[in-house]
């Protein structure tokens, strides 16, 4: 089953200057996709028409099979959560466990629940001894961790994190990326991740990638596929990550595409 | 901005802090209330020793009410300026041209000091041991009966919560702004007043769009998650009256049939 199908999408935020012209995107159930493309290409416009923040002008946007429309509008949020770029926007409470209870609230859970439901989210992004904390005394990175615990405890399909990390410092970067590989490690092809990045590291991490340029889908590839393609991507205002650039920049390393680990792995054996 | 002891929460854990928030703000308002009708030595003295019970049980060191008294000294003082010189009657004390202290003129600023004194330790003792959220809360659940006239009680205390969230990043923000304009050669502390107002609004602008932003992230975040109207939504946080909401009860009773008892026998 595909977990967001995009059809036809037409959207433009001021008349006669369209950014998305019959867009099309299909995202599998369970997958890993990550959506790269230069500031201002459409990627967050597109996480907002899904949500449906902003409405498209034309155009079919599915959640598992469901028709996003003014009136399925609530049923498609309890199935899609979202992480913001800001930590700060985005904290509703006054402290950590108010803030996961935040959206229990909405959702009329039980107050009787949600004490066992908030720590059990927070647990899974490595908070839970921050319950009692204010905004104000945590780092960005852990402030990015408990929205995306408020975002888990509403049990999503799909999660949505639109440059989650990029107001974050390296230490509360990796941390969130950490978490993020283990959820899925955890809930596999229950969960489908979406994230929103410029940052080809992270990008990495995904399944699938998917480049937009200017509301256009310019290119669509395994990152394997995607990270060979040095002059494409550079032209696309983009760049391969790291450890790619290192392995092109090496005359005798192996032609095809290393993860971070598989190029470790074949410079130590330079050595020997 | 720090040292202000007025509305300040101090975490704790001595008595005053397990009372339901509700009880604590009836409390208040009655204490405040009653402090009005108070004109005798008797009723401030009454008044004082229950102020002075609730002190202790909020177990904070009275040094720190001090602290929390000082900043408005001199609010206090221009009080009492105005009790002396606009009291009449006799006997009269000094007259000097156009001024004229009487007696019942010094009694009534005696009076005016104590009372003020009273009221605001009383509500330093109410905010320094209930958070904000918690007196947020505890206002939508007082404010209740107001639905029935469509007053949108629980918006409001929403409101109220998220605006106080928002106090100390705000403050942040502030001060990084003020700092970025003084690195390009503003200054806030010079010039004549016209030139620091005009100051001013470069700092303003910044705040007022960032604010703005704030916000407009902040509806999106809550929308996604869920939120609809305030109203159909369920507490994480239940507000719930304990034994030690029903002695407080009880003592603030006692005190207030103790209290009209000194007015009536003084009348």
């Amino acid at each position: 089953m595909n977990a967001i199908t995009i059809d036809n999408l037409n959207y433009g935020y001021q008349e006669g200057e369209p950014l998305f012209q019959d867009f099309q995107l299909t995202v599998p159930e369970g997958q890993w996709l990550s959506i790269v493309g230069h500031n201002g290409s459409g990627k967050s416009t597109l996480a907002k028409l899904v949500l449906g923040l902003l409405e498209a002008q034309s155009g079919d946007i599915t959640v598992f099979g469901q028709e996003l429309t003014p009136a399925s509008l609530a049923a498609v949020r309890a199935q899609v959560g979202m992480v913001f770029q800001n930590p700060d926007n985005q904290f509703v409470g006054a402290t950590v466990a108010d803030d996961v209870a935040f959206g229990l609230e909405n959702r009329q859970v039980p107050s009787a629940e949600m004490p066992a439901l908030i720590e059990a989210a927070l647990q899974q992004v490595g908070m839970a001894d921050f319950a009692d904390r204010e905004p104000h005394t945590l780092s960005g990175g852990q402030k990015q961790r408990v929205a995306l615990a408020s975002v888990l405890a509403l049990k999503p399909k799909v999660i949505i994190l639109d440059e989650a990390t990029a107001m974050l410092d390296p230490a509360g970067k990796s941390a969130v990326l950490a978490t993020l590989q283990e959820l899925k490690a955890k809930y596999q092809d229950q969960l489908t991740l979406i994230m929103i990045t410029h940052d080809m590291d992270e990008a990495a991490l995904a399944d699938r990638i998917v480049v937009i340029n200017d509301g256009e889908l310019a290119l669509d590839e395994k990152p394997a596929a995607l990270f060979v393609q040095g002059a494409a991507l550079k032209q696309l205002g983009l760049d391969q990550p790291f450890e790619t650039q290192l392995q092109e920049a090496l005359p005798k390393a192996p032609q095809q595409y290393l993860s971070k680990q598989e190029l470790a792995a074949w410079l130590s054996t330079l050595k020997a | 901005m720090n040292n202000l002891v007025i509305g300040q929460f101090i975490p704790g854990k001595a008595w005053l802090y397990k009372l339901d928030p509700r009880t604590k703000i009836l409390v208040t308002v009655a204490y405040v209330f009653l402090l009005v009708f108070a004109n005798q030595w008797p009723a401030y003295l009454l008044a004082a020793a229950f102020l002075g019970l609730t002190l202790v049980l909020t177990g904070q060191s009275l040094a720190l009410y001090w602290r929390g008294i000082k900043p408005i000294l001199w609010l206090i003082l221009f009080t009492v300026c105005l009790q002396l010189l606009f009291t009449g009657g006799t006997p009269v004390l000094w007259h000097w041209s156009f001024i004229t202290i009487t007696v019942p003129g010094v009694v009534n600023a005696f009076y005016v000091i104590v009372r003020f004194v009273l009221i605001v330790l009383m509500s330093t003792a109410l905010t320094l041991t209930t958070p904000p959220t918690s007196i947020a809360s505890a206002l939508e659940s007082l404010l209740a009966p107001l639905k029935a006239i469509k007053v949108p009680v629980a918006e409001l205390a929403l409101m109220l919560s998220i605006a106080l969230r928002f106090v100390p990043l705000l403050m942040g923000e502030t001060d990084k702004v003020m700092k970025a304009q003084k690195s390009r050669g503003m200054s806030l502390s010079t010039g004549s007043l016209w030139q620091r107002s005009k100051a001013v609004l470069p700092l303003l602008i910044p705040l007022f769009i960032g604010a703005l932003q704030r916000a407009l992230d902040l509806a999106n975040a809550m929308e996604v998650r869920g939120f609809e109207s305030a109203d159909n939504r369920t507490r994480y946080r239940v507000l719930s009256f304990t034994q030690a909401d029903v002695l407080a009860t009880i003592a603030t009773i006692a005190f207030t049939v103790l209290f009209i008892g000194t007015l009536l026998i003084h009348f």
